[in-house]
């Protein structure tokens, strides 16, 4: 469903290239001028994000001030647990401080839609996403962002390729005891999407045994990566593909393994909440998203491009090569909750 | 003490059947001033607090009274555990760091150990280093593969098993005690340097040598301050945020602390969290209680008085041993993580060691150039610090002035306000600020106003310490000739009292900007997108786990608490933080 031909990918990363030159007004495309013109008065967006690492959410933040001059994104990047968790305590005080909100744990968003907490917008550019990841909500309350991959990962100098774990089951060997590492669903959105994916493939079974090999247990999916990197643990469990291909190639020694069964992947929206303080920067903010100048961005960085007229990282996989594992938008919002506590029942924390 | 000697003339006039206009009019400045100070105290700590209770007993939505906040946050053997091991670990803490302190209080106050200063150096630095950038220094020092202690220890003894491993209980509570340690430093040096050595001598006559009389003598005469020490660093350790959330989650040690940040998630249960932090807030206060009261029944007379002759005990070659002691635990507190740390700040992999290649400046170059946050915190952490300690220290003097000098009836209720914030532990405050000012009708949630608010409560009772030592030492009869003279009591304090009080307070201002600069868990649910600290940045930081960003980040923090250190060393006097007020 992501196949386009290598000559269709040129020529729009061609028509990409002269969409994203910066800076004048009468450059940009009209709906987004438009947009530009009112966002101007607002001056500044708050984006909370747990989707892109830090480092990429802070250059996708100046990318976009480069972009509109005069403008400027506020980049709050956490986990996205957390992200959200600062959304509900706005919410609960009553104060509107966030304009645009990105989460990996896409249950987020039918939860915040049914509750009215968003605000309808349907970006022009999103109609240039890759076919499979339009439409991301029939009604245009959040539009997709991010296409993040989890996979495993090892340290080549603690364990040579031949040895390292090949699926997600692997890992369960007892002969990894005290070796892995992990994120924690109480933080990580994708965590906790793994987490519903794993336990609907094997049980919750599978975290008892993944328990008995006490997986050193940090808070963003992101964490194992500079426990391999340092040598203190060999394997990641359900590490971002983005950071550990950045990581290889700031020349650490690590390998990424693609899980026999497929490969996690969370296909997740943004969206503008109902009482956004910069609603006009914000709708702008969704077309940066959606449109070529975030995958430019982000690909740099590793991350897989969500759109067709920017290729894909170097070194990852193409998609159409990849089984795709994800829960559907439902079971994430019913189950996530859900192996939340029943993790910490497991793992004590 | 002098307070009380004269009957001042500013206390209430007992009305004379005037008016209430007449009477408002015959008010002296001062009474007025009692006024708002009382109010300033009321929102900045009762209200806090009387909302904790008040929305830990109202059901969520219909605000209708209930106990179920208490049944949910007490009904799970997880929520139960995480009680137990934070008074766990408060234990350990405390203990570990009388057993690490004492020994070094004494060397410096009654011993002849060599290299005083260098002791008190080390003491002092491991007071201002902040707590979670030692948790990460010795996260990169006892990691138990990738530590350097680790490597060096299996290097050299060939052993398979590291040496220490940070990510257990042990190294949590060591952890916390390295840092905790200065407090009971202080409490008891100051104990110590009042015992004389007359006492020792009598002991000697009867046949004790230097050790029974330290076991049987001198210790017991100090015992006071170690007990109150204990139950300070007790109060920090089951208060701490973020050592817990750093190297407690790999652990798998849930705490009370990280327990309350769960209850903020998704739906925010604020009155569950209120229902979980209360008997936290009972146990300070039983705690402080016990203490008055075993206190109480014993007489320490001889801590009383300043007389007596003191004289350094010998100690021949045993000093070098006290001497290697301060030297280890300055090792463990400072010098070690600050290395590691400073080559992580410099590194591209932390765990890569020193080499050529892995050396960059990509973190600094990060934080400074490129990181939207960075910058802005590192100015919000000195704005609302500055603004802070300047609130904290204005309202405590005026407090302290008007409790010593007696100057209004019920005078004491504002200093038992002042000092109360004192037993709150930090985050359980924040809580409460949250309840009270965080919605409407205030709606302080994400302003600047919310955290130096929650701020200057936090650290009042440090500021009301300093200034009342303050007051205290100076003599009311320099006041009363200049009313004699002629000038009013707002006259005399300006032109007299607060010239007096300048380098005291200057002292007060800076203790409470340097630990403010750094605290963590009083910021952590206060604080929205463009009001966050350092101290919160350095958490949100830490989260991937790239040390590395995080060390460099320290760094800067590091260097800034260093200025207004130095700032503090240079006006008010090398020791100014280190005294006991």
């Amino acid at each position: 469903m992501f196949l386009i031909s290598r000559r269709e990918l040129l020529l729009a990363a061609a028509a990409a290239n002269a969409w994203v030159t910066p800076g004048r007004a009468q450059d940009l495309p009209a709906h987004e001028r438009e947009l530009y013109e009112a966002a101007k008065r607002e001056g500044e967006i708050t984006w909370y994000s747990g989707q892109y690492s830090a480092e990429t959410s802070e250059a996708i933040g100046r990318a976009f001030n480069e972009r509109y001059p005069g403008l400027r994104c506020n980049v709050v990047r956490s986990t996205s647990q957390v992200a959200f968790q600062r959304l509900s305590q706005d919410m609960h005080a009553g104060v509107a401080q966030c304009d645009v909100f990105s989460s990996t744990d896409f249950g987020h968003y039918s939860l915040l839609k049914r509750e009215g907490k968003l605000l309808k917008y349907q970006p022009r550019n999103a109609a240039g996403l890759l076919p499979a990841l339009r439409n991301a909500d029939p009604d245009d309350f959040y539009h997709t962002t991010f296409l993040g991959l989890y996979q495993l990962a090892h340290n080549t100098r603690k364990v040579a390729e031949a040895d390292a774990p090949k699926s997600w089951t692997d890992v369960l060997d007892p002969k990894w005891r005290d070796q892995l590492a992990v994120g924690h669903p109480g933080f990580s959105g994708a965590i906790g999407i793994w987490a519903v994916q794993m336990r609907k493939m094997y049980g919750w079974d599978y975290f008892e045994k993944l328990e008995r090999n006490r997986p050193q247990i940090g808070r963003s999916s992101i964490d194992p990566i500079t426990l391999l990197n340092a040598g203190e643990r060999s394997v990641g469990v359900a590490v971002p593909s983005a950071s550990t291909l950045l990581s290889i190639s700031r020349g650490n020694p690590l390998r990424l393994i693609y899980p026999t069964e497929g490969v996690l992947a969370t296909i997740s929206p943004s969206a503008i909440p109902q009482n956004a303080p910069h609603p006009n920067t914000a709708k702008l903010f969704m077309e940066f998203q959606t449109g070529p100048g975030l995958s430019q961005v982000i690909r740099q960085y590793y991350a897989e491009s969500i759109r067709p007229d920017v290729p894909p990282p170097e070194g990852a996989r193409p998609l159409d090569q990849v089984t795709l594992l994800s829960p559907t938008p439902e079971e994430a919002e019913k189950y996530v909750p859900e192996v939340r506590e029943l993790w910490r029942d497991t793992f004590g924390i | 003490m002098a307070e009380g000697a004269v009957p001042l003339p500013a206390a209430p006039a007992p009305a004379r059947r005037l008016g209430l206009v007449g009477r408002l009019r015959r008010a002296e400045p001062v009474s007025l001033l009692w006024l708002l100070l009382a109010a300033a105290l009321v929102f900045l700590v009762a209200f806090p607090l009387a909302k904790l209770v008040a929305v830990s007993l109202e059901a969520r939505g219909s605000g209708a009274f209930t106990l179920a906040n208490y049944a949910t946050a007490y009904g799970r053997a997880r929520y139960i555990e995480a009680l137990i091991n934070s008074l766990m670990l408060g234990v350990a803490s405390a203990g570990l760091s009388v057993v690490i302190a004492v020994p070094m209080a004494w060397a410096v106050s009654r011993t002849d150990m060599p290299g005083k200063g260098l002791a008190w150096a080390l003491v002092f630095a491991a007071f201002v280093m902040p707590p979670y950038l030692g948790a990460i220094g010795w996260i990169l020092l006892a990691g138990p593969n990738s530590g350097v202690l680790n490597i060096a220890w299996r290097a050299v003894t060939g052993a398979e098993d590291p040496l220490v491993d940070v990510y257990s209980f042990g190294g949590l509570s060591l952890v916390i005690a390295l840092h905790s340690f200065p407090l009971v430093f202080i409490f008891v040096r100051a104990a110590l340097d009042l015992v004389s050595s007359e006492m020792e001598d009598a002991a000697n006559i009867l046949g004790a040598g230097t050790w029974t009389a330290m076991r049987k003598v001198t210790l017991p005469l100090v015992l006071p301050a170690i007990l109150g020490s204990f139950i300070l660093v007790f109060l920090e350790a089951i208060a701490l945020f973020g050592t817990p959330a750093i190297i407690g989650i790999p652990a798998r040690i849930n705490v009370v602390t990280t327990q309350l940040w769960q209850f903020f998630e998704y739906p925010v249960r604020v009155e569950v969290a209120a229902a979980y932090a209360i008997p936290l807030l009972l146990v300070t206060v039983g705690l402080i209680a016990a203490q008055k009261l075993l206190l109480h029944r014993k007489g320490f007379v001889s801590q009383t008085g300043k007389g007596g002759e003191r004289r350094p005990i010998a100690l021949g070659p045993w000093r070098w041993l006290l001497l290697g002691w301060c030297g280890l635990i300055g090792l463990l507190s400072v010098v070690l993580p600050l290395l590691v740390l400073l080559q992580a700040s410099f590194a591209r992999a932390w765990g890569q060691g020193l080499s050529l290649e892995n050396l960059t400046l990509r973190n600094y170059r990060l934080l400074l150039f490129e990181h939207e946050m960075a910058l802005t915190a590192v100015w919000n952490t000195v704005w609302f610090s500055a603004s802070a300690a300047t609130a904290a220290v204005l309202i405590a003097l005026l407090v302290a002035y008007i409790v010593t000098r007696r100057l209004v009836l019920f005078g004491e209720a504002l200093g038992f306000l002042a000092m109360a914030p004192f037993v709150i532990p930090g985050i359980v405050m924040a809580i409460g600020f949250y309840a009270a000012y965080a919605g409407p009708p205030l709606a302080l949630y994400g302003t600047a106003a919310l955290i130096i608010l929650a701020f200057t409560a936090r650290f009042m009772p440090i500021a009301y310490a300093q200034s009342s030592a303050a007051v205290r030492a100076l003599h009311p009869e320099m006041e009363e000739a200049g009313r004699i003279l002629g000038g009013s009591r707002l006259t005399t304090i300006r032109r007299i009292t607060a010239p007096l009080l300048k380098t005291p307070l200057l002292g007060a201002w800076l203790i409470v900007f340097v630990v403010a600069s750094r605290e963590l868990s009083a910021a952590v649910f206060l604080v929205g997108p463009r009001t966050r600290t350092m101290a919160v940045l350095l958490y949100d930081l830490s989260e991937q786990g790239n040390f590395e960003v995080v060390a460099a980040y320290g760094g800067i923090l590091l260097v800034l608490t260093m200025i207004f250190v130095a700032i503090g060393m240079a006006l008010v006097g090398r020791d100014f933080m280190l005294r006991r007020p």
